[in-house]
């Protein structure tokens, strides 16, 4: 598997022990949360993944930035109550404790959850303005992700929201938070994106990624255009616990080749796994290898 | 020094009161008795005299708070509250270990002290038998400890009151009113030194804004493990109870003051910080001080 790369899009499950991290704080010792980073990081390696993420164990995708973010409050969900601006590193201290522990051989992906993404998950309490909302977040996102490229082997920006309106500024937002970065970029965008697929094709990143699993129907869509990006193939459901067999994900990732051929330079989940129980998310990683391996050779 | 817009409620914990704007009732104080090894009784019994004493003398509220860390120790810990304390006299019971705390529910109930029960505390580690338990013998009142290990500002605090924080089913208010307890006191926990411990403090107003119910914490306990203050030995207990003005100072109702033997020292001194706070929040807001308040007591 020379050129293609099983990995994943984001989060993966772990199961917190709540009891322990009161008994932790009621004797008043710094907290770590480093035994959930590795516990999701050593499933994937364990599982064969060969370039893995943080797992994403620290909160929901959205809140591990808006807790960090100026300008942004948790309530019930992020309220912005000031100008958005960036307020030092987010995920870096988790990523340099991962990158110290995998294995050479592993590559490791820094993930940044869109700038629209979190426009659309938040409560505009200040701006009144969606589009300056989104781009306060972009130039903030943007310096996580100069930050990041230090120390990880892929960039990947995932915004779902793209497939439910693309706004016209949409390929400015992604342009703003990759500009200046040195390591491949991915643009992960869950849903159905067949109305959206020029658009996608044209934004400045190197990888599409996309729930190919779920949407079949993206198949027939991406034919009906010439691909010039490399495709991370959605190849395993994030949210339906049936554990996808070694040879119905084959035959998945047949289907692709011969949409995409060789542009496929990624085999991942269609999404993130955090919905899923632990030891599904696992088998579904174990599959989607052994798959991998048994088409792309080991 | 604050004024809160949103109201406050005001509990009546078996006679005791708690809560409200700054400036109203003074600072509810609980000293710890932690009963390390075979509990020493008399000892136990001739500070919590002391402490009422104080009590008594500054008008600061005083509840004493029994750690029960061992099985054998429950029915001794509770006989003795039950034949030491004056009658129908509020305490608390601070447990960590969830076993203790269902079987401590029962010895309560059995022994009707349920209605002067304080129970210290309700947080994201709660299993459901202690819910189930909670529900059949509830007490009249309880502590919510606040802590997100997610999140440990004053935002991560108000989102695990608020949803839970993702780490349980509900936010810990909602779940608390559910198992039937409406006296809730929020405690900010206050987290070790160098890991946002000044949050604990700042956390109060925000809470007391957002729910408008009683809040405090044992900011003493940071004090207490900084160990740069081991280098200042006879100092770091002067540092220990004044730590306990940031409570009342940030608009909060009650101390939880780590060993009942510091109870000397840190009466003054919330004393002292409340007759403060009562002189401008009368001034300038026109709160005035109930007839129990220390100004009314010690300032004449």
């Amino acid at each position: 598997m020379k050129n293609v790369k099983t990995t994943v899009v984001g989060s993966y499950p772990i199961n917190i022990d709540n009891m322990e991290l009161m008994k932790g704080y009621f004797e008043q010792k710094n907290i770590s949360w480093n035994k959930y980073i590795d516990s999701a990081v050593n499933d994937m390696i364990s599982s064969g993944i060969n370039m893995v993420s943080d797992g994403q164990t620290r909160d929901s995708f959205v809140n591990i930035f808006t807790r960090k973010l100026k300008g942004c409050r948790i309530r019930g969900r992020t309220e912005i109550i000031d100008k958005v601006e960036y307020n030092g590193p987010i995920t870096l201290d988790d990523q340099k404790y991962i990158k110290n522990k995998i294995p050479n051989s592993t590559q490791l992906i820094g993930l940044i959850t869109g700038p629209y993404t979190l426009t659309k998950s938040s409560v505009d309490l200040f701006y009144n303005d969606e589009k300056n909302l989104a781009f306060d977040f972009a130039y903030a996102l943007r310096q996580e992700a100069i930050e990041l490229q230090k120390y990880v082997d892929l960039i990947s920006i995932d915004e779902p929201f793209f497939s439910i309106n693309l706004p016209e500024y949409g390929k400015d937002l992604i342009r703003i938070v990759t500009s200046n970065l040195n390591c491949p970029k991915r643009l992960h965008v869950c849903g159905d994106v067949s109305n959206i697929i020029s658009e996608l094709l044209d934004m400045p990143v190197d990888i599409l990624s996309h729930e190919f699993k779920t949407s079949p129907k993206l198949f027939n869509e991406f034919k009906k255009f010439n691909v010039s990006k490399n495709i991370c193939l959605g190849s395993v459901c994030s949210d339906n616990i049936k554990i996808e067999t070694v040879d119905e994900i084959m035959s998945h990732i047949v289907k692709g080749i011969e949409v995409f051929g060789e542009k496929i330079t990624q085999l991942a989940p269609d999404c993130g796994l955090r919905m899923l129980p632990r030891n599904i998310a696992f088998q579904k990683l174990k599959n989607l290898v052994d798959a991998g391996e048994k088409i792309y050779g080991g | 020094m604050f004024s809160f817009t949103k109201e406050q409620s005001v509990f009546d914990i078996s006679e005791i009161k708690i809560g409200g704007q700054p400036g109203v009732y003074p600072t509810v104080l609980f000293g710890g008795l932690f009963f390390r090894g075979e509990p020493e009784f008399d000892n136990a019994e001739k500070q919590i005299q002391k402490m009422l004493y104080l009590s008594n003398k500054t008008g600061n509220p005083a509840i004493p708070d029994f750690f029960i860390k061992k099985e054998e120790n429950i029915e001794k810990i509770i006989n003795f509250i039950e034949k030491t304390l004056p009658k129908n006299y509020p305490f608390s019971i601070d447990i960590i270990e969830p076993d203790l705390k269902i079987k401590t529910l029962e010895y309560l109930y059995k022994k009707n002290l349920l209605s002067r029960t304080i129970y210290n505390s309700i947080h994201v580690g709660i299993k459901n038998e202690e819910r189930e338990t909670l529900k059949k013998y509830t007490p009249d009142s309880a502590i919510i400890v606040a802590f997100n290990p997610r999140d440990k500002s004053p935002d991560g605090k108000i989102e695990v009151l608020d949803n839970g924080a993702h780490l349980i089913d509900a936010g810990l208010i909602a779940l608390t009113k559910q198992l039937g307890i409406e006296k809730i006191l929020i405690d900010t926990a206050a987290m070790a030194p160098g890991d946002n411990s000044g949050a604990s403090i700042a956390a109060i107003p925000v809470i007391k804004e957002e729910y408008g119910l009683p809040t405090g914490c044992a900011i003493h306990n940071v004090v207490e493990k900084s160990k740069w203050l081991e280098e200042f030995k006879s100092e770091k207990k002067i540092v220990d109870a004044s730590s306990n003005i940031n409570i009342p100072l940030f608009g909060g109702d009650f101390v939880i003051f780590g060993p009942i033997e510091n109870a000397e020292m840190v009466f003054p001194i919330i004393a002292w910080q409340d007759i403060l706070i009562s002189e401008y929040t009368q001034n300038y807001f026109g709160v005035n001080p109930e007839k129990t308040h220390p100004r009314r007591k010690l300032f004449k």
